[in-house]
């Protein structure tokens, strides 16, 4: 107990003041931490009334999915990776997001991107209806639809847009503008003769109501009947005759398939479909197919006109995708592309009028393995820490099967050790793959997992919140993802 | 020996082209592969067939005629008696939450065998499919499944 007290002593007298005094004074890293007090020191709370609000979602990018995308940026970036900063790690307010699901632990997209959107929890595969709805039981969905954040700031004058990666029907980027009682009704509905409607009728009822001004991503083929063309090139394959994007065009909506339409639009409303599914993971599109960060500025471009202001979610969609499929390369470089579009979100507005947010809907049952030196290739093996210097030494962590592994895996999913064996077991007969370096760095590599199960599922980890702009400061500690509508809707009408 | 061991001997036994024959072959220039800056070596991959657009590689024009090897992973089949399965770049992932339906991937290669009955394996076990390159459309009678590039007369294991 002395020890302890002259320590707190030595602690104290180590004041601010006499810091340069200390041993350590002249590292980098002593400086780095000094200068990054003096940056929180300097911050005053934004307390303007927001114009704009601009909703990043990497879907399934939580925290672990966020720090293998942080070190591939860098060490893409030709660092370490460790140390390097994405656009969104400089925002100056930070919090911890619980994302679990009225009635689910581990949660899916719908429900999640609910929570943000009308700022109360919801059921699992269920968009924007309340508690009592039950899934898949359209009677319930009119007793129970509640009023999205789109419509209170169409209401307020504002324009409204949704991008995403993925098809524009499920999940993240329909609670923007639907409600339903099951995430997949994206095409048709349930049974005849009930006043349920479709997911895709659902965007342009929103977008002739002109709650929805803006619509990018993929999704073509829930827009134009079985077998008739999608502005991208492909088919459709809704069941009824309903052609959405000739309704859509009727409607004055300017509706692109591709990059040259896209940026040939003016000014909205406008759609743009560009794949039947989704659109293109980053590591496979096409040039002709827009990129995240070209429709962020397109989006971004055309609700601008509006000098009221708009509210705006922005998805990377195919994080979430490449994560399911146990295939890390894939997610990170789709998370690479999405931070690319918040830098450039970031630098298409102001901080003084714009609030950003950057978050996610939920993490995946991915992990990383240690023990592993610095500068390791995310995307590879793990290599040991060297004992001199920074950089890892040349030899590769084995397990105690004397096989070296990824530094990142998964819990279950595809790449399972265990597979299907003739009479139905599952085994590992010949033990664990003995991975290379060039295996492992293949785009198209699935990373090794425990559980066997035909997709690698989410988790109920908690999901960081990064934000700027007025009333940013709103954000800390750990909070439940439904607060994120109240932290927009306060800064929007500030009381 | 197992059916599966002796093809897969088989497979191994040095039968697949080379890169240099297949551009001895084609004369085709060295950027094929949509994903690989090298020229694809044997056993190929089903993305060596593919551009980022979806159209064929040259590479994969230059070997339309030759039997030669893939390596991928067997979709599930459509029927056990199809006479043929699908061979996939990455295990047939089904996500609940990803797609409504089934959906096959871009970069899959139809891989018709000599015997009618499949010998299925795991979705997420890799194998290998050797057999003669054949690309255009062709609808299969049984099933309707339309295939763009398949290989013919093929054995697998």
């Amino acid at each position: 107990m002395k020890r302890f007290a002259l320590s707190a002593l030595a602690l104290a007298a180590a004041s601010a003041a006499q810091a340069q005094e200390l041993p350590q004074a002249s590292s980098q890293w002593f400086i780095d931490g000094q200068s990054a007090i003096e940056e929180r020191l300097a911050l005053e709370p934004n307390t303007n009334k927001a114009r704009n609000v601009i909703l990043f979602v990497a879907d399934g990018q939580g925290v672990a999915t966020n720090y293998m995308i942080r070190l591939w940026s860098g060490q893409q970036d030709g660092g370490l990776g460790d140390d390097y900063v994405q656009p969104q790690e400089a925002f100056p307010n930070l919090a911890l997001v619980k994302t679990y699901n009225i009635n689910a632990q581990t949660p899916d997209s719908a429900p999640t991107a609910g929570a943000m959107n009308t700022g109360v929890k919801q059921r699992f595969n269920l968009i924007n209806l309340g508690e009592e709805a039950i899934h898949g039981d359209c009677s319930t969905e009119a007793p129970s639809e509640l009023t999205l954040f789109s419509e209170i700031m169409t209401e307020a004058g504002k324009s409204v847009g949704t991008v995403s990666t993925a098809r524009l029907t499920p999940a993240t980027p329909a609670a923007v503008y639907a409600q339903t009682a099951n995430r997949n009704w994206g095409n048709e509905g349930p049974a005849e003769g009930t006043d349920s409607r479709d997911i895709a009728t659902q965007l342009i009822d929103a977008m002739e109501a002109g709650t929805v001004d803006v619509a990018l991503g993929g999704g073509a083929r829930a827009f134009t009947p079985e077998g008739v063309a999608t502005p991208n090139g492909g088919k459709g394959r809704r069941p009824d005759d309903v052609n959405l994007v000739e309704r859509a065009a009727g409607l004055g909506v300017s509706v692109a398939g591709n990059l040259e339409e896209l940026d040939a639009v003016e000014g909205g409303p406008v759609l743009g479909l560009f794949g039947d599914s989704h659109a293109s993971y980053e590591a496979d599109r096409p040039a002709g197919e827009p990129s995240l960060a070209d429709m962020t500025r397109k989006a971004i471009e055309v609700l601008s006109e509006n000098e009221n202001g708009f509210y705006l979610e922005i998805e990377a969609g195919r994080v979430d995708h490449a994560n399911h499929g146990g295939n890390a390369k894939r997610a990170m470089i789709d998370g690479k592309m999405f931070a690319d579009a918040i830098a450039l979100a970031d630098e298409m507005t102001d901080d003084a009028e714009t609030l950003i947010i950057v978050t996610a809907d939920h993490e995946h049952s991915i992990a990383m393995n240690g023990y592993c030196g610095r500068g390791t290739p995310i995307d590879g093996l793990c290599y040991d820490v060297a004992k001199e210097g920074i950089m890892h030494s040349d030899d590769l962590v084995l397990g105690s099967d004397d096989k070296p592994f990824t530094v990142v895996g998964y819990l279950n999913g595809v790449g399972s050790m265990l597979t299907e064996q003739e009479d139905g077991t599952f085994a590992a007969p010949e033990g664990r793959a003995e991975v290379t370096q060039e295996e492992a760095q293949d785009v198209d590599y699935i990373q090794q997992a425990v559980i066997p199960k035909s997709s690698e599922s989410h988790s109920g980890v908690d999901v960081a919140l990064y934000a700027k702009g007025p009333w940013a400061h709103l954000f800390g500690g750990t909070i439940e993802q439904n607060v994120i509508f109240h932290v927009m809707n306060h800064a929007v009408n500030p009381q | 020996m197992e059916r599966r061991d002796f093809l897969r001997l088989g497979l191994n036994a040095g039968l697949g082209l080379s890169a240099g024959a297949g551009l001895a072959l084609t004369g085709a220039k060295p950027l094929l592969a949509a994903n690989a800056g090298a020229l694809p070596e044997s056993p190929f991959k089903p993305r060596d067939l593919y551009e980022k657009d979806r159209s064929f590689t040259d590479f994969a024009r230059g070997l339309q005629g030759r039997r030669v090897t893939f390596r991928g992973f067997m979709a599930p089949p459509l029927k056990a008696d199809a006479g043929f399965f699908v061979l996939t770049q990455r295990p047939m992932a089904v996500c609940p939450f990803c797609e409504s339906e089934a959906e096959w991937p871009d970069d899959i290669l139809a891989v018709y065998t000599k015997r009618p009955r499949i010998d299925v394996t795991a979705f997420n076990v890799k194998i290998e499919a050797r057999g003669r390159l054949e690309i255009g459309s062709y609808r299969d009678p049984q099933t309707g499944f339309l295939s763009l590039v398949r290989l013919m007369d093929a054995t697998y294991g």
